[in-house]
């Protein structure tokens, strides 16, 4: 199963939910698939409470739309995290879900290569992967500053980031059938 | 010189950014006097506009948030779409302060290189990123503990309202080694198969009498079907 989390802002061109959906679509033909359009959904920022480490173990204090996507994020094979970039940088749309999912990750620390890191809350966690539409100014360097970012999440997720694609350089057909083989 | 701190942390006044900015004030207005400091909260409701006015109107500019999932927090990130697409931006040196739970500084210095990056592309003056890790206690610690950390802030705010700029010696100080040391990292493993690593969220887990729930995998035994 795999969750594309499509953080595309209203406000930024929707050819990049055209490509999405395009995206989608060939890859049901496979596998079973989450689209989550974050800005047609009410998700609140994480507030930092830590309510889901230590008062209801897993579980978030804020009641909006978040739950469902946590919920298909932790039983999936494989996690997108698309949007344009922005900044230079995924969209903050992104971001706000992107920090609500430490719920699915446990408090305790345990040392790991000279690093501190969060315990695991379930058994599995899925792959991630990166889909973003360029801007103007996007080089190289930015998509290995944000590749490289996510791939500390991976490490902090118990994942691994497997896939950087931009829209440019990829067909649709070309992600769904990478994202098939999973 | 207008100077104004902007604080990323959704926990606004309750949070550890805020307490490290205000040693951070303490030092710079022991030498600046109290003209010219404008502080505001990101997450502040409805406060966008008023955000993106003190941004506009400031020569120097800070922004400091907790590090989160690896970057910068959601909010954090919006104020920054909206200062890219500012218009008549003007030209300014714009520093960020980069605080996290573990203590090491590898956690920060990938959203660092982001931050230069934008500050750049920004066309502003860099003025660098100060790193902190092992923050998420210093709310609980005993005032012994914390000491070194808020005089390294006072030290860090007069520096900067001598010189305008974030003291390299310094910044030095307070990010520490990338990693832990091969001697802390044996310790350390030692001490994680102890209750002792654990210690802080135990206590609040025991405290919320949650204890008992704290393995619970809820998103996993809840009826699916998203
Ligand atoms: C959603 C969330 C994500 C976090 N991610 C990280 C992280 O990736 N690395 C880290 O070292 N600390 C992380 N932290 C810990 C915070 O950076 C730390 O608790 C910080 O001191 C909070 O500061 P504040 O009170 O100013 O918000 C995270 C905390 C939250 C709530």
């Amino acid at each position: 199963m795999v969750t594309i989390l499509n953080g595309n802002m209203k406000t930024s061109p929707n050819g990049f939910d055209l490509y999405v959906n395009d995206v989608a679509r060939a890859l049901e033909q496979t596998t079973q698939v989450n689209t989550f359009h974050l800005a047609d959904m009410k998700i609140h920022q994480c507030i930092g409470c830590w309510s889901c480490w230590w008062k209801t173990p897993g579980l978030c204090a804020i009641k909006d739309d978040a739950e469902p996507i946590m919920k298909a994020v932790i039983h999936s094979d494989m996690v997108v995290f698309a949007s344009p970039v922005i900044a230079g940088f995924t969209s903050s749309l992104l971001k706000k879900i992107q920090d609500r999912l430490i719920v699915l990750i446990h408090p305790y620390i345990e040392p790991i290569k000279g690093e501190c890191h969060h315990r695991k809350r379930y058994d599995k966690y899925p792959d991630m992967a990166l889909l973003m539409q360029k801007e103007a100014d996007t080089d190289d360097e930015d998509e290995k500053i944000i590749a490289d970012i996510y791939k500390r999440l991976a490490i902090n997720f118990h994942s691994n980031l497997k896939h950087t694609w931009f829209t440019d350089t990829q067909t649709t057909e070309e992600i769904a059938h990478d994202l098939s083989h999973i | 010189m207008t100077l104004a701190i902007f604080n990323g942390s959704p926990r606004k006044q309750k949070s550890n950014s805020k307490i490290l900015t205000d040693h951070f004030l303490q030092g710079y207005r022991s030498v600046a006097g109290q003209k010219n400091v404008i502080t505001e909260f990101l997450s502040a409701k409805d406060q966008m506009v008023q955000n993106l006015e003190t941004f506009s109107m400031a020569t120097d500019v800070i922004i400091i948030f907790p590090l989160y999932t690896d970057s910068m927090p959601g909010v954090v990130k919006e104020f920054l779409e909206k200062i890219y697409f500012l218009q008549n931006n003007r030209t300014k040196n714009l520093g960020f302060i980069v605080q996290s739970g573990f203590p090491e500084a590898i956690h920060s210095v990938y959203v660092e290189r982001y931050l230069e990056k934008f500050t750049r592309r920004q066309g502003h003056n860099y003025l660098g990123t100060v790193i902190k890790g092992g923050v998420e206690g210093i709310q609980v610690m005993p005032p012994g503990m914390t000491r070194k950390l808020f005089d390294n802030f006072k030290k860090l705010g007069e520096h900067f309202a001598e010189k305008g700029e974030f003291s390299n010696q310094i910044m030095k100080k307070l990010k520490g080694p990338l990693r832990m040391s091969k001697v802390k990292y044996i310790g350390f493993s030692l001490i994680s198969k102890t209750p002792l690593l654990n210690f802080y969220w135990n206590s609040q887990l025991k405290k919320n009498g949650a204890w008992e729930k704290r393995f619970d995998r809820p998103m996993e035994t809840q009826a699916k079907g998203f």
